[in-house]
């Protein structure tokens, strides 16, 4: 009786010869940075261009050896950040903004989204299309975002009382129901799920009302910046390739997305719907110009404006571009 | 013939449920039968692996929090003088709200199922701890006192004696822990993991999809009520009986003087910050989001932190008061039903497992679609929180009245009303006391948690905004404030019970 290949003593002698010889001739080849890159939520399309970016292998043909950290309703993004655990995250220039008022030694250091998704959803009988709609109306929201409401209120000369804030968990039910007129939410989450499940709505994009505000942001901390810049330039360098690649194909984003996370319970068509949703929100004439992930003084100055209509004090420091104009230097 | 009923019962409920919803098709919240199993069937394979995903986790955590459990029993058994102090340190952990402690898991374990073991662990290592406890002393004087003759020591006494007659109470303890565990792992997925079912049930929820939502909510029941069964006929073949009492009251107060007491208390406090000082430097947690007690003290001397805490805790307490009486009411007066009328039996009791085995964040926003924003929603959701250990518990009370009263009341022609009355209820206050203590931190988690989902008010709130402000320092304020309101309302409980116990069963308190 003879025994299979791989079981034989002959076989492993070799194969451990050859382990060997690879540890010690090939320590450079091998040797890939690992990071960890912290997602602000769930796997989804959302973050597609770092799923091509990972399929591609944009990152392994740096030698970086990327790992997608998925967020949750309890998975902060600051944390693991701050602490070192991951090296660059996924917030927003609120949330950022927040965190380093607390302490947080955070610089944004590229903008994914350069119109911030919040939008406000309505049934399409029932509609809201202008802040005025929203007088006399119920809203439902967290009520941790009433400062959103509040800021666009300002910005449009709503009176915020006359609008009733209901809060409510972050899904689509209670606007359905109707136990809401409307949804503060974001523009590619929920109004998808209700256009897909064939409920007939229509969104108000915040962004077109004044409210500028960075989001998807890539934040990374002081540390790393002055430490590990060639990890971050590669880290960035692999996201605008995926992302490039993204605008080019949505619908193959959206696929690679469902077939990478076969665990999630992705709906195919949600994807797709949300990928081409997400298009306007990060691509613009100047990331046309020069490049994703941009920002200049002037966008930085209109964050800083909607900032403090949301109570926070921040000087144009909290973003720092060297390493974005490296990677498209 | 018996097997019979229940079936047909189950095929009629489901008839009605389906032609609900044919005669109202147009309702986008609730399922229907067939939708359900349509589902299940099209994405059997993925459901196949996030179930296992989910319930190897809430495995480990069963294991792991059960181990806890039963070396603080043993150790608190061996040590006496330690009971006050580790049952409070167990019941201080038990309140940490996951909000507070699931960033510190993920920053710990990393990417991986770390956070959902351990919240799994969390979620029943409390209950055992109780069960496990009565049974270590359910052992008669005069055994102890052999064993005292012989000039055994209390680890022999441990072993020999207390050990055999614990079991079936720990069996009881780690039935009704075990579909907690399914949840506690279920809810650690909100930390981040990439696969199970809490994570289907996020997805399902935010996508509008009925028919995941309630196919994932049915599955989990059903899980829940599997190892709720298979724990039971587990302690029914190794152990072969039924305790007699499922949980007594706390050791009765020695004579102690209000100056041991208090620095007894003092003890405890200090103990407290020092091991919460200690375990976040020891694991190098940045200060930025785990906050020392220094941090938090530095912040509440401000007057206006203070007043926007004390304000929502003021607002908590309301809602949780009125859920928290509603379910042990609920709980107790279920049992008593199924005493009265034993028929119910069947039906009642999947219910009540499946009731606490899905989870609060899928039934929480139907119950408040249902009962709305206010008073009564947040009632509800806190009373179905803490309803099923209660009736578990209650009904066990109810069951262990001494045969010869109940026969003395048949043979004198009482109605079933008046033997409930004059016997079962005070047989069964003891389990009942036991439960309301237990409850203290299940009411104050559903009921933080429904002012995060649904009323937007109280100490809930100023938690769950931490997300967007990172305001850990108010996160830890609050996480400090629930575990001393938990500590004052256990105590209290537990006098009350002292009072009452002493008159209806006082050989509780021996």
């Amino acid at each position: 009786m003879t025994q299979p290949v791989h079981l034989t003593r002959r076989f492993f002698l070799q194969t451990s010869a050859a382990g060997v010889a690879t540890t010690a001739a090939g320590v450079p080849a091998f040797a890939a940075t690992s990071v960890n890159f912290q997602l602000s939520w769930l796997h989804s399309v959302q973050f597609g261009g770092s799923y091509i970016a990972v399929q591609k292998g944009y990152w392994t043909d740096q030698n970086l050896d990327v790992s997608l950290s998925q967020g949750g309703p309890n998975a902060p993004v600051e944390p693991p950040v701050v602490s070192g655990a991951a090296l660059v995250g996924i917030s927003a220039a609120d949330y950022t903004a927040a965190a380093v008022a607390e302490g947080a030694p955070f610089k944004i250091i590229a903008v994914a989204m350069q119109k911030n998704p919040f939008a406000i959803a309505s049934l399409a009988d029932n509609p809201v299309n202008s802040p005025a709609d929203l007088v006399g109306r119920r809203i439902g929201m967290a009520v941790a975002n009433t400062p959103v409401l509040d800021a666009l209120c300002t910005l449009n000369n709503v009176d915020i009382n006359d609008i009733e804030i209901v809060p409510t968990q972050y899904d689509p039910a209670p606007l359905v129901s109707g136990q809401v007129d409307c949804l503060l939410c974001w523009e590619t989450d929920l109004p998808v799920a209700m256009t897909v499940q064939g409920v007939d709505n229509t969104t108000m994009l915040m962004a077109d009302h004044g409210y500028a505000l960075h989001s998807q942001t890539y934040i990374a901390t002081e540390d790393a910046l002055a430490n590990r810049r060639a990890d971050l330039v590669a880290l960035l360098r692999g996201e605008v390739r995926g992302w490039n690649d993204y605008l080019a194909d949505t619908d193959a984003a959206a696929a690679l997305t469902v077939e990478m996370f076969p665990d999630a319970g992705l709906d195919p068509q949600t994807q797709k719907l949300q990928a081409a949703r997400q298009v306007p929100l990060m691509f613009s004439d100047l990331t046309a110009e020069k490049g994703f992930g941009w920002f200049t003084e002037d966008t930085v100055a209109a964050n800083i404006e909607t900032l403090a209509l949301l109570g926070r004090e921040v000087s144009a420091d909290l973003w720092d571009r060297s390493i974005l104009e490296e990677v498209h230097g | 013939m018996t097997m019979l009923r229940p079936l047909l019962w189950m095929v009629a409920v489901l008839a009605v449920w389906e032609c609900a919803l044919r005669v109202a098709p147009d309702n986008l919240l609730i399922s229907s039968p067939s939708a359900i199993a349509g589902y299940v069937s099209n994405n059997a394979a993925l459901l196949a692996r996030a179930t296992l995903e989910t319930s190897v986790n809430a495995a480990w955590g069963f294991v792991w929090g059960n181990l806890v459990a039963v070396i603080l029993g043993t150790t608190i058994i061996v040590f006496p003088r330690s009971e006050r102090t580790l049952s409070a340190l167990s019941l201080l952990v038990f309140c940490v709200p996951l909000i507070a402690s699931g960033p510190i898991l993920r920053v710990l374990f990393g990417p991986g199922s770390g956070p959902q073991i351990t919240l799994a662990a969390l979620a029943v290592y409390y209950t055992t701890l109780l069960a496990l406890l009565v049974g270590l002393r359910a052992v008669s004087q005069s055994w102890t006192d052999l064993m005292r003759i012989y000039d055994r020591g209390p680890v022999s006494t441990l072993i020999r004696v207390r050990a055999r007659a614990s079991l079936p109470y720990l069996f009881v303890g780690l039935q009704i822990s075990a579909p907690a565990a399914f949840l506690g792992a279920m809810i650690g997925e909100f930390t981040g993991a990439e696969r199970g079912l809490g994570v289907l049930t996020l997805r399902a929820m935010r996508g509008l999809d009925t028919d995941a939502t309630w196919a994932l909510a049915f599955f989990s029941a059903m899980i829940a009520m599997a190892a709720y069964g298979l724990m039971g006929w587990l302690g029914r073949r190794l152990v072969g009986y039924r305790p007699v009492i499922l949980l007594s009251a706390p050791a009765a107060p020695t004579h102690r003087s209000a100056c041991m007491r208090v620095s007894e208390i003092g003890f405890i406090i200090a103990l407290v910050l020092i091991l919460w000082q200690l375990s976040m430097d020891a694991f190098d947690l940045n200060r930025y989001f785990a906050k020392r007690p220094g941090d938090v003290w530095i912040f509440l001397t401000d007057a206006a932190n203070r007043n926007t805490l004390l304000s929502a805790l003021a607002e908590t307490m309301s809602f949780a008061a009125p859920g928290y009486l509603a379910g042990l009411a609920l709980g107790a007066g279920l049992a008593a039903m199924l005493v009265l009328w034993p028929a119910l039996n069947r039906a009642a009791m999947p219910v009540a497992v499946a009731l606490r085995a899905v989870p609060i964040i899928t039934t929480a926003p139907l119950l408040v679609l249902a009962f709305g924003r206010g008073l009564i929603g947040t009632t509800v959701v806190v009373a179905v929180m803490i309803f099923f250990p209660t009736f578990v518990a209650c009904h066990q009370g109810l069951r262990q009245t001494p045969g010869q009263i109940v026969d003395l009341f048949r043979s004198y022609d009482a109605g079933r009303w008046h033997l409930l009355r004059a016997a079962q209820f005070p047989a069964m206050l003891p389990a009942l006391f036991a439960s309301a203590r237990m409850a203290v931190p299940a009411a104050l988690l559903a009921v933080t948690t429904v002012e995060w989902l649904a009323t937007g008010k109280g100490v809930g709130v100023l938690m769950a905004m931490t997300a967007s402000t990172s305001n850990y320092n108010m996160l830890w304020s609050c996480v400090a404030i629930l575990a001393v309101v938990a500590m004052a309302v256990y105590s209290a409980v537990a006098a009350l019970e002292r009072a009452v116990l002493r008159v209806y069963a006082s050989e509780q308190l021996s």
